[in-house]
């Protein structure tokens, strides 16, 4: 016996051996070119030009997908804020815009497909794909330091403002007819700003991606143990693009090419880091999510919810939705971030929602007090 | 015992048939329901259940409480599948009471009963588990298909027998004291105790929880109660006053803009899997609410219609009262529009969450014109109204009983749900 397991720890060793030595978090000695502005850079990923030795799978830019990038300020006595977006503008002053927040840990850019989509089955309608500070955005207090306050309040205003800025830019005489639509994070954030109203009747309807308050407050106690399992960073963009594939946080290598860059800070080494540090982010966690499901059901408008996987409607969500309160969809063969995994079905879904609601090709059969009225037989 | 009689023997205790027997089963329901026209013409007594959603401990619940079949007669108007764990069990039983006793259970199609949502919901992936393959959900989608997509109730009375039975709360026995009156109303809790009697009042312009109106009914002697306890089946004739409570339409949803008449639904094509717009899937997804009108449903099919749609289509179609499911009604039942439509709900603590109780509603018999099947499409012997009046005739007299989920057995429950693992 002892004899066999010797020879059992050797075949072992051996095979051992074989494989691939594991890699390492960090590559000091990266074949990288120094550039030593991308890891101060505010970092779009316009500003992100891999090497020709990187390019197997080469990075997407933003311009693919988007018409234009801005830079918006926005000066108070609060602070400073410079806030990043990108636009494609509505082709008439008619056509609705539909306007992204990603999630937490995300960026604008992880609306591309889905916005080179929703413009082929809705050619007139706009795109504004915003980011929240510590996400591509900056704000600074009045003393001057970078202020991440990322409370859902905060978050709200600011995807407001973002727009209200937009409109002053692009000097549009009048704010286009909105649909709101959030990842995760940027769901609650819809789903705030529609809640207070801050809108108006501009908004037609908001639509929720794959969050829902119940089964979010259930995992967050597991939250941190799943960024602790994260790797820190990556020796290369392409092997970060690789990892989002490998481990099915993303499904869609053509968008996990478009996305991912934007997700990430190069060290002074030469390696990538998390651009935002989501770990730092859990005092906000509860708050993001605390009454998402009641405001939801409650806010005025048109109301969506995709949700991949599984449905796991918390309990006021089933009620609202056996009540026929909203509209419900469900990808099975989606992962978390449905939009970059099945950009063309989800383009399809909201551009009948956005169809379906726009107020100014509405026709609805008449009411039996007008036919009446008519003196028209009922 | 025939096959059919071990094989609801075997469903009754929550075990689910050999895909072969399915397989029979569902090419003979098949075979029965494709004789049914798209509106299937339904005698009273009968009792009319709303979504089910493969509750199955809870629709055995159902049929103590309401009595068994075939001692009672049922009309079930869809969504027996998705969300509750036992969507297969519950599905083949009703299917092989309809096979077994035809015309003592009436099955109409809901929007659940669909390719595409039992996909997402639940009722494929139960199947998958249950038979290791997707044969059973196949035949059953297939069953789907031939579901009739509304029901008619004729020969419904317009006044209950008073259920002999006590009050739930006996202090407010005097309050409800309706001796002398035609009841309108009466609902029943899960023991059969009387929680509260309403009695038919002209004058009110609808029927409330206020019972202070004096009524103006006239007074008339009631007969005896016949039908056995647990059934509406009291067959009496009420003397010579006439009781016929009208047509009663039942659809899962609710209406149309495209459909007008009765007849209109007759004229589908229904042999589909439920499609995403028009008439039949309007049927399927639409709800009554406080509007004027029509209006755009939330749930992305489907209409919402006001009052004066309701209103309106009765009087064309000579109904007293359209009963739908659908909607979740905390109350298990809910009136709405002077009565002219009611939601019943007859899934108790939804999904296993949500803390609702469910009812069922049972339209007793009107004995005074036994066999004569009246047409509901005509003007004759319609009472004088307007469109837009309050219900234009007495609608039927209504009796629900409420009842609360089973006890659940938690054994052959799949585990909850995993947390999804990353969701900011």
């Amino acid at each position: 016996m002892l004899v066999m397991s010797d020879l059992a720890k050797t075949f072992a060793k051996a095979k051992l051996s074989g494989l691939p030595p594991e890699t390492p978090l960090y590559e000091d000695d990266c074949e990288r070119e120094d550039d030593s502005s991308s890891a101060s850079s505010l970092s779009s990923a316009g500003t992100v030009r891999p090497t020709s030795s990187q390019r197997s799978a080469p990075v997407l830019n933003w311009s693919d997908y988007f018409a234009q990038e801005l830079y918006l300020e926005r000066q108070s006595d609060k602070g400073h804020a410079k806030f990043h977006v990108y636009l494609t503008p509505p082709s008439t002053p008619k056509a609705p815009l539909l306007v992204l927040h990603h999630g937490a840990g995300s960026s604008g850019l992880s609306f591309s497909l889905f916005a080179l989509e929703i413009r082929k089955l809705l050619p007139n309608a706009g795109v504004l794909a915003v980011e929240a500070r510590d996400h591509g955005s900056v704000v600074w207090g009045p003393g001057g330091e970078v202020d991440n306050d990322l409370s859902i309040h905060t978050l709200s205003q600011d995807m407001v403002d973002m727009l209200h800025l937009t409109r002053a830019r692009m000097s549009w005489t009048e704010m286009p007819t909105l649909v709101l639509i959030g990842h995760s994070l940027g769901g609650a954030v819809v789903t705030d700003a529609a809640k207070k109203g801050m809108l108006e009747d501009k908004l037609i309807g908001y639509a929720v991606l794959d969050v829902v308050e119940g089964s979010a407050m259930d995992a967050l106690k597991s939250m941190q143990a799943y960024l602790a399992s994260r790797p820190s960073g990556f020796p290369t963009l392409d092997a970060a693009i690789d990892w989002h594939i490998r481990s099915r946080t993303l499904r869609n290598p053509r968008s996990a090419r478009a996305s991912v860059p934007s997700l990430l800070v190069q060290t002074p080494s030469g390696s990538w880091t998390w651009k935002t540090d989501l770990s730092s982010t859990e005092a906000y966690w509860k708050n993001w999510f605390e009454g998402m499901s009641s405001k939801f059901l409650s806010a005025k408008g048109a109301k969506l919810l995709l949700l991949a996987g599984t449905d796991r409607l918390d309990k006021e969500l089933m009620i609202g939705q056996m009540q026929g309160k909203f509209q419900l969809l469900v990808f099975p063969a989606a992962g978390h971030f449905l939009q970059e995994d099945l950009p063309d079905k989800i383009a399809e879904v909201v551009a009948e929602f956005v169809k379906r609601n726009d107020r100014s090709i509405l026709v609805l059969p008449p009411k039996v007090g007008d036919l009446l009225k008519q003196g028209k037989k009922v | 015992m025939s096959d059919l009689d071990r094989a609801i023997a075997q469903l009754r205790a929550c075990r689910p048939i050999p895909e072969y027997q399915v397989r029979e089963l569902c090419y003979k329901a098949r075979e029965l329901l494709i004789e049914e026209g798209n509106v299937v013409g339904v005698d009273a007594p009968v009792t009319i259940c709303g979504d089910i959603h493969g509750q199955f401990h809870d629709l055995m619940e159902l049929f103590r409480v309401g009595g068994d079949v075939p001692d009672t007669n049922y009309l079930f108007m869809g969504d027996f599948v998705d969300r509750g764990f036992y969507s297969l069990e519950s599905f083949l039983l009703l299917l092989c009471l309809k096979v077994r006793y035809p015309d003592r259970i009436t099955l109409i199609r809901g929007n659940h009963e669909s390719r595409q949502i039992t996909t997402v919901y639940g009722f494929y992936d139960e199947c998958l588990r249950k038979y290791g393959s997707a044969n059973v959900w196949r035949y059953c989608c297939e069953v789907f298909d031939y579901l009739a997509l509304g029901a008619l109730v004729i020969g419904a009375a317009t006044n209950l027998e008073p259920s002999d039975a006590p009050f739930a709360d006996p202090t407010s026995q005097a309050s409800m004291q309706t001796e002398d009156q035609d009841i309108e109303i009466e609902t029943l809790n899960a023991n059969g105790e009387i929680m509260f009697r309403f009695p038919r009042n002209h004058d009110a312009s609808q029927s409330s929880q206020a019972t202070s109106q004096p009524s103006s009914s006239p007074i008339i002697d009631t007969p005896s109660r016949t039908g056995p306890s647990g059934t509406s089946a009291t067959s009496s004739a009420n003397g010579s006053r006439g009781n016929d409570g009208g047509a009663v339409l039942c659809v899962h949803g609710g209406l149309s803009p495209l459909i007008d008449t009765i007849d209109k639904i007759r004229l589908l094509d229904r042999k589909q899997e439920v499609p995403h717009e028009g008439a039949m899937c309007d049927l399927l997804w639409s709800d009554p609410d406080e509007i004027d009108g029509w209006g755009l449903s939330p749930r992305g099919a489907g209409f919402l219609f006001g009052a004066d749609i309701v209103k309106c289509f009765n009087y064309k179609n000579d109904l007293s009262l359209i009963a739908r499911a659908h909607q979740l009604v905390m109350e298990g039942f809910k009136e709405m529009f002077d009565s002219t439509i009611v939601t019943v709900w007859s899934a108790p603590n939804y999904c296993y969450r949500c803390g609702n109780v469910a009812a069922i509603l049972e339209l007793g018999e009107d004995g005074s014109n036994a066999g004569y099947m009246r047409r509901s499409n005509g003007d004759v012997g319609r009472r004088q109204s307007s469109v837009l009046t309050e219900r234009g005739r007495d609608g039927p007299g209504r009796r629900y009983r409420v009842f609360d989920a089973a006890p659940q057995d938690s054994r052959g429950m799949p585990a909850k749900k995993p947390v999804a693992d990353y969701f900011l």
